[in-house]
């Protein structure tokens, strides 16, 4: 089930019903589980097993790995448990993706090797929902809280619906003591988890698939020589694109979580108003940046072992982190260049220290001293970031170089491919998109609607649904559904 | 604003977007326009998963738009008894649907399937981009979008103002059509009088368009600047044209193995489009070879007197007054080939 769509709609107002009717704390515990099943479900039912295999798995072994004194045997149960997980994402995930590889590989030795293709469907939301039974495997290794006393707990840790197809990814301290006292949206919580609904949807709708979607798809799938200008205009409409379908999806699911009196961890900051690269990634995707930095990057030494010990660690985060993203050799490419990016930084970074500078303050203070010049640097960070995203999106290198040729205008000229319109619909939401992200970076969306007087809230709030009615799309599924 | 006054904006909105869709509503009311249903994949799959249905009871129409403003569907079921299931699909060719039925091993049922030259032997990977977008919806179509679709009939059954292919905030953004770059091809708008859609996937014609030459003459524009289009494509080759014969003979024997049963027909189309068809793709090439090949019935228009005087107001589909003729002489015609069209046969 998606959100944007009426059987979401139906389903919601049913499980508010249900939630607010004078049931136990227990029953109202059941239902929600029910629900996040049938949310689930709703998309291919047959792997809902999958969802259980892994609750039922981990809930025990995470208990055993708490309680467990022998290390050896602790160790054992780790072992057992990531393989369980993992296997089950390489398989559903990376399983056509590595026999593909290792037919590459096997041919290139020489060896005539050549296997059916298998037809594998990737359940949906199979990476949000690994990495979150993961943690708190990992978690219970190392013995960082307390083991989730009631299946029902755990279960629907795992499976609550508003995360569990494409996050954001929760950590157990997050949500599971939320489950554990009853607990009913405030007015103001339910009055803003509807603001923030209506917020993301527009954003996924409204501007993601019905003003940016199309062009993105016309230029990425392009196979002739495109003008520079096509070309730029493709590549800053998939940048608003990616932006505005994902972070709509976790404005959502905060929304709805809030509209039921739980709290979930923001998941996007204005990442397009980063100044740097290791600012983007404590703006984007907040919860899978701080899940690869605590799970991967620090136990791979962190900065903790000196300097080349750090450059190794965050490539090897930022290359995993890529593929987590798709099984493909683009996604990895896409990685290994914010690796890069970050590299850089760092190395800036560290050579200003030499000389006495703190480039945090000097960050710090470009926003309230120097706008401009910060905003600068944050239109800089964007257009790097925008390079990395031909990789993200393009389903080949060939495809992607192609695209780099026109950007840079390395390619022939090419014919013309937008119309006047598409270009328009770019050239007017993506610098109205960056004012915003620059205007609110330090500031919250709800922070601001609480600021606003009644009828001005009422106006805008009005114009997003409005908007959402007159746009007529539903349906779509999210672009990380396929993560 | 206090911490909890979310409450005030939130009315506010509800007032607002409630008095907003009421205005618009009343307003596209005044102007005569009526409901018409998105004929997106889902209505399409909706009626795909039909073609199950008894063959007795049953006939599967599949082929371009002009099936679907020819074949008047009340007409047809009043007359026959037969339920007919439209899964033709407008401006495009309709060899993927045949060759999705052909390799559904539960269709046994009977099949039409409309010729229009110019789409059914056409390689062009756009016209073949929604047959192969609808099959695909059809077979990956999930619970969740099987329940929205029955919600959104719901809505779209009493609300004129949802029409996404003509009132859509980006169908009003295409309906400026700014001029773009020389070159940049831009695909034509169809007036929305042109294009209404019922939930059985027939278009009709309004009456303010049969009565505006204005509008009229729009859409036979848009046809001269496909047929322009058109011109300038090199010929198709010989080997080409065999593969598509070759196709449709394989997919046809595959429906008629599991006893089911498959006829042509060429729909009416009239004055300057008729001629530029004949010439463009003489029948004796075409149409007489794709039943010598398939060994299929045809029904071709100018071979019965009963249907060969039509003049479409924009030279290709016929009006719904003609449309009801048309059926009810197809059905005429139908019996006279031997094909059982009553529900008691």
């Amino acid at each position: 089930m998606v959100f944007n769509s009426y059987t979401f709609i139906a389903f919601f107002i049913i499980i508010l019903l249900l939630h607010h009717l004078p049931f136990s704390w227990r029953v109202k515990k059941i239902n929600l589980l029910l629900a996040s099943y049938v949310f689930y479900a709703a998309w291919n039912p047959p792997f809902i097993l999958l969802l259980w295999l892994s609750t039922v798995i981990d809930f025990f072994v995470g208990r055993a790995l708490f309680t467990e004194e022998n290390p050896h045997k602790k160790k054992l149960l780790l072992v057992l448990s990531l393989i369980g997980n993992l296997g089950m994402l390489c398989f559903f995930k990376y399983g056509t993706f590595l026999l593909e590889n290792f037919v590459a590989l096997t041919n290139v030795i020489g060896f005539d090797f050549h296997p059916a293709k298998p037809s594998i469907i990737l359940p949906a939301g199979i990476s949000f929902y690994t990495f979150t039974t993961l943690c708190y495997t990992i978690d219970m290794y190392k013995k960082r809280s307390e083991p989730v006393k009631s299946m029902l707990d755990f279960s629907l840790f795992v499976t609550f619906f508003p995360h569990l197809v494409a996050g954001p990814i929760v950590r157990p301290p997050q949500l599971v003591p939320q489950f554990e006292a009853p607990r009913k949206a405030t007015q103001q919580q339910f009055f803003d988890g509807l603001l923030l609904l209506c917020l993301g949807l527009f954003m996924k709708v409204v501007l993601a698939d019905g003003m940016l979607s199309g062009t993105a798809d016309t230029v990425f799938n392009a196979t002739q020589v495109l003008p520079t200008l096509d070309a730029w205009i493709g590549l800053f409409a998939f940048s608003g694109q990616i932006f505005l379908d994902f972070a709509g999806y976790s404005t959502c699911a905060i929304g709805v979580a809030l509209c039921l009196g739980f709290v979930l961890p923001q998941n996007f900051n204005y990442p397009y108003a980063a100044i740097g690269f290791s600012d983007f990634w404590k703006r984007w995707h907040i919860t899978l940046s701080a899940w690869l930095r605590d799970y991967l990057y620090i136990p791979l030494g962190g900065n903790r072992h000196g300097k080349w010990r750090t450059y190794f660690s965050l490539m090897v985060t930022m290359l995993l982190g890529g593929l987590w993203h798709g099984a493909n050799w683009t996604f990895v490419a896409w990685g290994g260049l914010h690796g890069l990016y970050l590299w850089i930084e760092k190395f800036i970074r560290d050579h200003r220290k030499l000389k006495g500078e703190s480039h945090q303050q000097l960050l710090a203070e470009y926003p309230a001293h120097k706008p401009w010049l910060g905003f600068l640097y944050a239109f800089l960070t964007f257009m790097l970031i925008n390079i990395t995203w031909v990789f993200f999106r393009a389903d080949t290198f060939g495809k992607a170089w192609h695209l780099l040729g026109a950007l840079f205008g390395i390619a022939a000229e090419g014919q013309p491919l937008l119309t006047t319109l598409a270009i328009l619909k770019v050239s007017v939401i993506l610098p109205i998109m960056l004012l915003f992200h620059w205007l609110m970076r330090d500031t919250k969306v709800l922070e601001v609607a609480h600021r606003l007087s009644w009828w001005s809230l009422g106006l805008a709030w009005s114009a997003l649904v409005l908007c959402l009615i007159w746009a007529q799309e539903s349906g779509s599924s999210f672009i990380y559904f396929q993560f | 604003m206090t911490q909890n006054s979310l409450l005030k904006p939130a009315l506010f909105v509800v007032c607002l977007v409630t008095v907003v869709v009421l205005c618009f509503e009343i307003y596209y009311r005044s102007q005569g326009m009526t409901i018409a249903y998105d004929d997106g994949p889902p209505l399409w799959s909706h009626h795909r998963a039909m073609v199950y249905e008894p063959s007795e009871k049953t006939i599967v129409f599949i082929g371009s738009s002009r099936i679907k403003y020819d074949l008047d569907i009340a007409t047809w079921e009043q007359l026959t008894g037969i339920h007919a299931v439209q899964l033709a699909i407008e401006g495009s060719c309709p060899r993927p649907v045949l060759e999705d039925l052909a390799n559904d091993p539960n269709f046994k049922g009977r099949l039409v399937i409309d010729v229009t030259e110019g789409l059914f032997f056409n390689n062009n990977p756009p016209n073949q981009l929604n047959p192969n977008k609808d099959v695909k919806y059809f077979h990956e179509q999930t619970p969740a979008q099987e329940a929205s679709f029955a919600l959104n009939k719901v809505l779209e059954s009493g609300l004129v103002l949802l029409d996404k292919d003509h009132l859509s905030l980006n169908a009003k953004l295409d309906e400026l059509e700014i001029p773009s770059r020389p070159g940049v091809f831009m695909m034509p708008i169809f007036p929305l009088d042109f294009e209404r859609c019922t939930f059985e996937r027939q278009m009709y014609m309004s009456p303010k368009f049969l009565r505006e030459p204005a509008l009229q003459n729009q859409v036979k524009g848009i046809w001269a600047f496909f047929a322009a289009g058109a011109k300038k494509a090199p010929p198709m080759p010989d080997k080409d044209l065999d593969a598509i014969f070759a196709s449709v003979k394989k997919n046809v024997a595959k429906i008629q193995a599991r006893g089911g049963q498959v006829l042509f027909v060429r729909t009416p189309s009239s004055g300057p489009y008729l001629q530029g068809e004949l010439m463009g793709f003489p029948r004796a090439k075409y149409w007489e070879r794709l039943l010598a090949t398939t060994g299929c019935p045809g029904i071709h228009f100018k071979d019965y007197p009963a249907i060969d005087h039509f003049e479409c107001p924009e030279f290709s589909h016929l009006k719904k007054a003609d449309a009801v003729v048309f059926t009810q002489n197809f059905i005429q015609i139908l019996k006279e080939k031997g094909w059982p069209v009553s529900a008691s046969n």
